[in-house]
């Protein structure tokens, strides 16, 4: 057997021997084993009940009686963002967001019912899930149980008995290293075990699981590396330990806190409340298609009548009430189209921030990753707003169609003062049953695996760094001889 | 390994410099241990005793001069030269989770022996550990059965070269003479045993030359033979020590 696999294999027997040690590694590994549990049958569980939620709104709006068409655009629909398979690995900002939208004509409503406005305050620190357990728990317990790797035996002298058996530094600190690899495999195996399932028999993309598997023990070796090296530089296991925990609590902890704060200040977004605001000022602009003085719908008035060579809107062969529908919509979507495109303008470019400061943090590279190889980074929920909002449009605009060429401007005009034409003016439920459903398009493999690349990049540059740090500390070993 | 003559020394130090964060340690040094002897290296502290045997285990780089262990430049040959000597430190530290069996077996272990449990028995008993004692956990060990354990490595390994740290400090009466009866087993055996120790009684009791250690140098040499004034010499080293 080598010195290095000899001084792992010493190393791993020292752990098992250690109370301490086998506590810190038992607790990890049952929270790991917890997480991934949880995370398949949350998973199974959340999934069916938005399909059931789905199953029900689609049902409901289908079973609605005879109405005017304009009553269904304000009747709305609800549509739900199917769970991703690996969402329960990583929740990520599905838990803020929210993954569930009412549509409606003339509005654009906001995502809702995200885990946090549902749960205690703790969903806000952080849910029970192997993204969690691994990035905040696993990097702490390989410190905890490395700190002294290196440092313990200098500091008891048992390094240059190492070194007076011919062992070199290099060895010494590639031993102690391979060890903590093992107990960072360890940590790992659940998540790897329930990524399995997930890609066996919730449907996961395997080429993202992999991306997960290969990101996460990735960020895992950056920390045995750096506990190892810091273990061998500093001067005393103490230090080493403050060393860590310090670099721990700042990649761990306050650089996602930062990164967030920083990107909110180098990019800030309106509030909703000014978003708000700033599209009923631009509504306005546009014009009030009930004014007939309103200059831009007297020009579309006289567009129309000059299309269908008539002179009164009463002879026009459709009703001109749906036409001013459908432009309607046609002008608040696509201002509306605006706002969003520009306020995902703005989210992305905060989350280039965020993920450059990955550069600062192994943890926030890796929740770049994660998040886009489990679907729920802020992509996918763009991805989702934008099909929803493509939805809501065609729905809406064929609900105003259905107003334009099966109702009689007459009867609309008359609909409240006669009781006929508001009986005639109601079409029958069967159109609402031909409405398609919404169906939700998941992010392409190769775009989620596109996504992820950046975070993994930067997780081979952290690797590259530690291994200097492993390297340099080697060859202080060696020069400083223990 | 090289062949050494007869006439060559096991450890050979000449004009020997060694400096530390830009401060001299060791200025000129020379010495010598052959084959079969003990050499007992007496200083105060901080005068250069441990980095002379840093030096000679190829942990730290001389600024001038010649070292050789059996022919070979701890400076650039370290391996060749660790696998030759054995190291007793001040205090030896083992795995205290570990008996004293597995403790060899990891040692020795990394210097690719694989020593049978017969042997390791065999080595125990030269040393002097009681065979009760060798499959428990040394981390209630005293100092002395824990250097017992580090004599028996070094047994074990047969190496030409002992280099011994402060082996007796914090030893009472009994364990030392312990310690020095195996010292003087190992020398039978024909190996070149440097002891850096700042007791000179003990010194004198295994040692066959004293060299005092004090401003790099050695400022006196002198064979620890029958008859030798250790009142007079100790005055001395102690003047030496002061500067």
């Amino acid at each position: 057997m080598s010195p290095v696999l000899r001084i792992a294999a010493n190393e791993l027997r020292l752990m098992a021997r250690a109370r301490v040690a086998q506590l810190a590694i038992a607790l990890v590994v049952a929270l790991s084993a917890v997480a991934a549990l949880t995370a398949i049958s949350q998973g199974r569980e959340s999934q069916e009940i938005r399909s059931r939620f789905q199953a029900q709104a689609d049902r409901e709006f289908d079973g609605q009686p005879a109405r005017h068409p304009h009553r269904m655009v304000h009747y709305g629909h609800f549509v739900f963002r199917p769970l991703p398979a690996l969402a329960g690995f990583d929740p990520g900002v599905d838990a803020f967001t929210g993954s569930t939208l009412f549509l409606e004509g003339h509005r654009q409503n906001s995502a809702n019912f995200g885990d946090v406005r549902q749960s205690s305050l703790l969903v806000r620190f952080g849910q029970l899930t192997p993204a969690f357990v691994i990035q905040a728990l696993g990097p702490l317990v390989l410190i905890f149980l490395g700190f002294g790797a290196i440092a313990r035996e200098r500091d008891s002298g048992r390094l240059n008995l190492h070194f007076a058996q011919g062992v070199k530094a290099g060895q010494v600190v590639l031993g102690k290293a391979a060890a903590l690899s093992v107990v960072a495999g360890l940590i790992l195996a659940p998540a790897l075990a329930a990524l399995a399932w997930l890609t066996v028999f919730v449907g996961a993309v395997p080429a993202a699981a992999l991306m997960l598997a290969a990101g996460y023990a990735a960020y895992l070796l950056v920390w045995v590396l750096a506990t190892t090296s810091i273990s061998a530089l500093a001067p005393s296991s103490r230090t080493a330990l403050a060393t860590l925990v310090a670099a721990w609590a700042l990649s761990a902890i306050l650089a996602p806190r930062l990164a967030t704060d920083i990107a909110l200040l180098a990019a800030p977004q309106p509030t909703r409340l000014e978003t708000d605001i700033a599209i009923q000022r631009d509504l306005k602009k546009i014009g009030d298609s009930h004014n007939p003085d309103d200059p831009y719908f007297a020009a579309f008035r006289a567009s129309v009548l000059k299309a269908y060579g008539v002179t009164r809107i009463e002879d026009l062969p459709v009703n001109y009430r749906g036409l001013i529908a459908i432009e309607g919509e046609r002008l608040t979507s696509a201002l509306f189209e605006r706002y969003a495109e520009r306020q995902f303008a703005d989210q992305r470019h905060q989350s280039g921030l965020a993920l450059a400061l990955g550069g600062i943090s192994p943890t926030l590279a890796l929740r770049s990753l994660s998040m886009a190889a489990s679907g729920t980074d802020l992509e996918g929920h763009r991805r989702f707003l934008r099909q929803a909002e493509a939805y809501r449009y065609a729905i809406v605009q064929r609900l105003n169609r259905l107003q334009a060429e099966r109702l009689t401007y007459s009867d609309d005009s008359k609909r409240n003062s006669d009781p006929g034409a508001g009986r005639r003016v109601r079409i029958d439920p069967g159109a609402w049953r031909q409405t398609p459903d919404f169906v939700y398009r998941p992010a392409s493999t190769a775009e989620s695996l596109a996504a992820s690349t950046p975070g993994l990049l930067l997780l081979g540059a952290w690797i590259a760094l530690a291994s200097g740090l492993a390297w340099a500390a080697s060859r202080r070993l060696e020069r400083a001889g223990a | 390994m090289p062949d050494l003559t007869a006439a060559e020394p096991a450890i050979d130090v000449r004009d020997l410099c060694v400096d530390r964060g830009g401060s001299p340690i060791l200025k000129d040094l020379r010495l010598s241990v052959n084959a079969g002897e003990v050499y007992a290296l007496l200083g105060g502290n901080g005068a250069g005793k441990s980095t002379t045997l840093a030096v000679l285990m190829g942990l730290l780089r001389p600024a001038s001069g010649s070292v050789r262990v059996m022919g070979l430049d701890p400076a650039t040959q370290a391996d060749a030269v660790r696998r030759r000597i054995a190291y007793l430190p001040e205090t030896v530290a083992l795995y205290e989770t570990l008996s004293a069996y597995e403790n060899i077996a990891y040692f020795l272990g990394l210097s690719g022996a694989r020593p049978s449990r017969e042997e390791m028995d065999a080595a125990l008993d030269a040393a002097g550990l009681q065979a009760g004692a060798r499959t428990r956990r040394t981390g209630g060990f005293s100092k002395g059965m824990r250097q017992k354990v580090a004599i028996a490595m070094a047994l074990l390994r047969e190496v030409p070269v002992l280099l011994l740290d402060e082996p007796t400090t914090g030893l009472d009466p009994v364990a030392t003479a312990d310690f020095n009866r195996l010292v003087g087993g190992l020398r039978a055996r024909g190996a070149a045993i440097l002891m850096v120790t700042h007791d000179l009684l003990g010194a004198a009791d295994c040692a066959d030359r004293i060299g005092v250690l004090a401003g790099g140098g050695i400022v006196e040499e002198a064979p620890a033979r029958e008859g030798l004034d250790v009142l007079a010499l100790h005055r001395r080293f102690g003047e030496a020590a002061a500067g």
